[in-house]
Parts: structure tokens; C-alpha cells; sequence
């Protein structure tokens, strides 16, 4: 066999890997819709599921077929299907069943609620490659506090089921809020219940259209943030992992504006077509369907490649290893692509506190 | 070499080359690597990516329920230059390396 990986994971990884280096489009976003039938005060991309407009902007079925095949052509490998919630579309198993017959490896993003037990069979008669459901809470009062509808906890639970009784390669997540932190411990016990792995993620940032946001009102507090990653230090691991910790860390000049694969490896593609580097910016807005894919892809590596480099503040920040902060974050928070966001400063500065001496471990 | 029975459908584009062989997976070379990726109901039994070397791709392509190990070995020699012992070995070899996976 040749010199890959033998495990998923890293194989992965090294095929991400070798397609930045290649400049191929090996991962993909497709974001099938804006909208979604929770409202979640958080969200950054939510729009109602009954919005016309949205709704009447959305690509049909033949043009994210035609997309997917252009992708798949040009080198797509690695395919997410999300939203929005993806399973609102009444033609998402008219998109889904072609692309499970196309080589790729697919992952749903769904929040789990719009699965019945059609639904669940379909998915178990081609299942993505891995779906991921968010759970927002462990009980109907919490959980209906952070989503806004009356109901939606048990459908979550009912779509849950309904796929671990099928054997659907599944795996839980869960956005924290300062109205559901508390539940953590028991969603933990949730997914353990049902033999699934549960993530969780608690850095919140605002609309990426740049609308009113209560996300300022949902994000943690600094010191909860602390002691969430005090407990698990999962973070930390990862930013060592990615060589941005540590003796080993690259200095500042070093290091490119988009230091994932955005814009080399991998692309989004939003509900109205637009291809960007990822999913939380809006820009370029390269129009595949109109100027062909291959123009699309150039129009998103030249706008990742032309990124201003570093702000000085951050370049000679002491806590910049421990800051999450790229140009899609300052995008959604500052409206540029590079400026110092507070909210993450305020994190890196806590984090810089709570782990000095990390990298002698 | 030509494979008549198979229903192969290859496009050899700007990046992938995409070969449908069974209905259960599709091989594909991504960045010079070639990988089957299961589909359809296949994801339930073999989630994840299976890679193949240049004569694992190679044979991959023949229509292997039809062809004896000898019919194989041949195919093989003559595309890779290499003499029937041991193209006849590492005909074996895949053979049992896919039927192991659950593959055929």
C-alpha cells in the first residue's frame, strides 16, 4: 500500500494535506439553506423557516447537483451538507440520494429535529459518512430556552433514537450558552446513555451578515470559559497538536493570514451560491454557477492569498498562542479581515493565565 | 486493457478520476492517491476510506468475479512488466487482502 496513513483520521488529514499543497478543493461546505425551524438566539447565519425571500433565493436541487459534480470533477472529496437546518428543504433527499452515489464522503449537519422515522430510514438506506446532531440542552426547559420552540427537545431525543436504532453513524454536539452551561454534565450523560460522543464548543460570534445579534447575551463569561477548559484541555492539546504552542511555535511573520485550509484545501458554497473559504465568512462571494467552478475556486485562494497579514497588536501580543482569532473571526466581529477581536482577547489573555507553563509539560 | 464486461465509468478530469465498479464503491485518485470510497448502503459496513497502491488500482478496474487468478496475474505482468511469479503472487494477495475487508 503506499505511504498514507492506515487510520481515518490522520489519512484525512494527510489528504487535506496534500490537496493545500496542490491547491485542490479535496473539502467542501454546502450550505443548503439559511433558514431554520429553531431560533436559536446565538445563531450566526439563522433565518425563519418560513422567510419567502430566503427561501425563494435558495438554489434549486439541479444546481447543487450541477455544483456537486463540478466539485467532484475539480477534486472534492470530503462533502458537508448544512444549513441552517438542511432537512427543511422538501427536496433535500432529491440533492442527498445523488451525492451518496457519487464517491464522496458525506457529513450532515442537522439539529436532529426534523428526523421521523422516514426520514431516519432513508438516512440508514445511505447513510452520510458521519451526521452530527446539536443538542442544546437536557431537558425540554433548557433546551427550549436556547431554540425558542415549544417541542423541539423531544424531537431532537425522537431523532436521535431513531438513527442509533438504525446504526447511522452519529455523534452528538452541543453549543454552550450561558443558558444551558449548566447542563452540560447532564447532556454528557445523554450521549453516554445513547453510546455517542458528545463535543461541545462555547465560543459564540455574531451574525455573519453583519445583522442584530443577541449572541453578547448568550456568550459565557470569561471565568466560565476558564473553567470550562480548565476541565477539559482538549484546546490546548489541539493548538500544541497544530504546532502554534509550545518551543516549536512559528513566529508571528511566520505564520499566513488563514492558517487552516480555507481557500487551499477546502470552500463553501452558501444557500444563494455564493463560494467562500469558509463557512463563517461571506466573501468573496465567487459565483460558481455564473463564471464556472474553476473561476469560482481562483476568485476564493486569491482572496485568501491577498489577506492583510497580522495587526501589529496581535503580532506582538504575549497571549497570541492562545488565540482562536482569524480573519473570520474579525470579519464577523470587526468587519475587517485582520483586526484584534476584544472578545477573543479577553479569552486569550485568561487562557495565556491559566495554562503559562504548558509548554513544558 | 479493455474490460467489456465491467460498466466502468471513467472521467479523467482536472482532478479526480472517478471509477463506479460495483455499485458499493468508487475509486478514486485524489492528489496522485487512489482511494475506494464505499457508497450507498456500503457506508454502514466500511465507513471510511480504503486506499490502493498502482497494481491494487489496477486490478481494482478488472472485472474480478469473472477472471481466474492466472487471467489476473497476466493482466498484471503485462501492465506493470513484472514476471507471472510474481504477478501471480500479488494477485493473491489483493485477493485476500479485499476479501479479507469484506470488499468482494
Amino acid at each position: 500500500m503506499p505511504g498514507l496513513p492506515a487510520t481515518y483520521g490522520p489519512l484525512a488529514a494527510e489528504l487535506q494535506r496534500l490537496a493545500a499543497a496542490d491547491r485542490r478543493p479535496i473539502s467542501a461546505a454546502f450550505e443548503l439553506t439559511s433558514r431554520c425551524n429553531l431560533a436559536c438566539r446565538m445563531c450566526y447565519v439563522r433565518r425563519p423557516a418560513a422567510c419567502a425571500e430566503a427561501r425563494s433565493s435558495e438554489l434549486s436541487t439541479e444546481q447543487w447537483l450541477d455544483l456537486a459534480q463540478a466539485a467532484l470533477d475539480n477534486g472534492m472529496l470530503f462533502l458537508l451538507l448544512t444549513g441552517g437546518e438542511p432537512l427543511l428543504r422538501p427536496d433535500f433527499f432529491e440533492i442527498y440520494t445523488p451525492l451518496t452515489q457519487m464517491g464522496l464522503l458525506l457529513t450532515l449537519f442537522t439539529n436532529g429535529t426534523l428526523i421521523t422515522e422516514r426520514v431516519a430510514d432513508l438516512l440508514a438506506g445511505a447513510p452520510p459518512s458521519r451526521t452530527e446532531i446539536t443538542l442544546y440542552g437536557a431537558s425540554a426547559e433548557v433546551y427550549e430556552a436556547v431554540t425558542g420552540v415549544p417541542g423541539s427537545y423531544a424531537r431532537c431525543c425522537a431523532g436521535i433514537e431513531a438513527l442509533t436504532a438504525r446504526g447511522v453513524p452519529l455523534g452528538l454536539k452541543t453549543t454552550l450558552t450561558r443558558q444551558n452551561v449548566g447542563e452540560l454534565g447532564a447532556m454528557r450523560e445523554m450521549a453516554h446513555a445513547w453510546g455517542l460522543p458528545l463535543s461541545a464548543g462555547w465560543l459564540l460570534s455574531k451574525r455573519r451578515d453583519g445583522a442584530d445579534s443577541e449572541v453578547e447575551k448568550c456568550r459565557l463569561s470569561f471565568a466560565a470559559c476558564r473553567e470550562l477548559e480548565a476541565a477539559n484541555l482538549a484546546p490546548v492539546t489541539e493548538l500544541i497538536e497544530a504546532g502554534l504552542l509550545g518551543a516549536d511555535a512559528p513566529s508571528a511573520a511566520d505564520v499566513p493570514s488563514f492558517h487552516c485550509y480555507a481557500g487551499k484545501a477546502s470552500f463553501v458554497i452558501s444557500s444563494v451560491g455564493e463560494m467562500s473559504p469558509c463557512i463563517d465568512l461571506i466573501k468573496p462571494a465567487a459565483r460558481p454557477l455564473e463564471v464556472g467552478f474553476a473561476a469560482a475556486w481562483q476568485e476564493v485562494q486569491d482572496f485568501v492569498d491577498a489577506a492583510p497579514p497580522l495587526d501589529p497588536v496581535c503580532s506582538s501580543c504575549d497571549a497570541r498562542a492562545f488565540c482562536p482569532r482569524c480573519p473570520s473571526w474579525s470579519a464577523r466581529e470587526t468587519g475587517t479581515l485582520s483586526e484584534p477581536v476584544p472578545y477573543l482577547c479577553e479569552l486569550a489573555f485568561a487562557r495565556r493565565d491559566l495554562y503559562a507553563g504548558w509548554d513544558h509539560v | 486493457m479493455s474490460c467489456p464486461q465491467t460498466e466502468s465509468r471513467i472521467q479523467e478530469g482536472i482532478g479526480n478520476v472517478v471509477v463506479k465498479r460495483d455499485g458499493r464503491f468508487v475509486l478514486q485518485q485524489v492528489s496522485g492517491e487512489y482511494l475506494l470510497v464505499p457508497i450507498g448502503s456500503q457506508v454502514m459496513d466500511t465507513n471510511g476510506l480504503v486506499t490502493l497502491n498502482d497494481t491494487g488500482a489496477f486490478l481494482w478496474r478488472l472485472p474480478l468475479e469473472e477472471l481466474s487468478v492466472g487471467e489476473l496475474a497476466a493482466a498484471l505482468a503485462r501492465e506493470f512488466d513484472v514476471d507471472i511469479s510474481t504477478a501471480s503472487a500479488d494477485v493473491q494477495t489483493f485477493l485476500d487482502e479485499i476479501t479479507g475487508m469484506g470488499l468482494m
